[in-house]
């Protein structure tokens, strides 16, 4: 359960303290592949929680969500069509679902360890 | 276990690659920053960019019409007499306009200050009056083409003193000033050397020497000639 938050961040730091730079004009693209990405991330915790997380799904996910959303938003650029919009709603919205569901096995969790006793005696 | 482990262990891979591109992104924003947000500095990259493609391309396109001015030119020169006159026309004006480089013979009349002070100090400087004397009884001696200081004397060049400096064709230019004047060498130097002609008078303050040469090269004017409230009449209308 630590490890990938310790993988998390390391990245952070690498990415701080390494000279990497996007372009600024691909900058844009970069938003969209990291919204995907965390799109995945929480996808990944919820499957966690639900017991039917597969490493192999969470990885396609991860990578093909990020690269077909920045790919998309670029093709959407090309022709005109504000494309990286329906990626920001739908990876967004995907988002919003994920977290309440994780947010309802955390409450139901934290019932279950009868720290919220009284509810439960109700 | 140990699959579970390396399960996590590659989900935790894949979290440095989401970290590693969250810093990279905010760094990216954090960069831009203050007030020009990122989709205006995307415009304005994107702007500049474009701007640039276009210099480029117009850049090769002025190659192109003088290429295609060329190529005119010498399809003219090659078809029939009116064509050839009118190519020689053309050939004269420019000469006459100062748009092309001439050669010939004529004299080149330096023009410097001398050094007669004890101290090693200026005592005269050249003025702008002594050049356009000069160039005065040069064109009055039939001059076909005239330079200071390789600036090509055109219809519109003006000789004027600023400051230390005098400037012709918008440049600044000073001593020593070399006259290139491209016309018959023997009349151009008589005019010069005339008794109490000009070559006699300026030479009481200013060191003057003439010399004719074979083979002169005139440069021609470097700017641009433009029009701007000058229109041609067109007569017999």
């Amino acid at each position: 359960m630590w490890l990938p938050i310790l993988g998390m961040l390391i990245g952070i730091l690498l990415g701080m303290l390494l000279p990497i730079r996007v372009p600024i004009a691909y900058s844009s693209y970069m938003s969209i592949a990291v919204l995907a990405a965390l799109d995945s991330v929480f996808g990944a915790i919820r499957a966690q929680l639900e017991g039917n997380f597969e490493t192999d799904v969470f990885i396609s996910g991860f990578f093909g969500n990020s690269f077909l959303a920045a790919g998309l938003a670029y093709l959407g650029d090309r022709l005109d069509v504000p494309i990286y919009l329906a990626a920001i709603f739908a990876f967004g919205n995907r988002m919003f679902n994920n977290f309440a569901v994780i947010r309802r096995y955390f409450l139901g969790y934290l019932r279950n360890r009868s720290y919220l006793e009284d509810d439960k005696n109700k | 276990m140990d699959k579970r482990f390396s399960g996590q262990l590659t989900v935790a891979f894949v979290c440095m690659i989401l970290g590693l591109m969250l810093a990279t992104q905010f760094k990216n924003v954090q960069k831009v920053g203050g007030n020009v947000s990122m989709q205006r500095t995307q415009e304005l990259t994107g702007e500049v960019q474009r701007l640039k493609e276009e210099n480029e391309k117009m850049k090769s396109q002025i190659q192109d019409y003088d290429q295609k001015i060329w190529e005119y030119e010498n399809a003219a020169k090659g078809e029939g007499k009116l064509s050839q006159a009118i190519y020689d026309e053309l050939d004269r004006m420019r000469m006459l306009a100062g748009v092309v480089d001439l050669e010939g013979p004529g004299v080149i009349v330096t023009v410097n200050t001398f050094l007669t002070n004890p101290q090693g100090q200026l005592i005269s400087n050249v003025n702008y009056e002594d050049l356009l004397k000069l160039i005065n009884e040069l064109n009055a001696a039939g001059a076909e083409a005239i330079a200071i200081n390789d600036e090509r004397l055109i219809a519109t060049t003006e000789i004027r003193n600023a400051g230390d400096y005098i400037v012709i064709n918008t440049n600044r230019h000073s001593v020593p000033f070399e006259i290139k004047a491209i016309g018959n060498p023997d009349t151009l130097e008589a005019a010069l050397k005339l008794l109490g002609g000009v070559a006699d008078e300026l030479s009481q303050v200013l060191d003057i020497k003439i010399k004719r040469e074979d083979k002169i090269h005139i440069p021609k004017y470097e700017g641009t000639i433009e029009f701007n409230y000058a229109k041609p009449v067109e007569e017999n209308k």
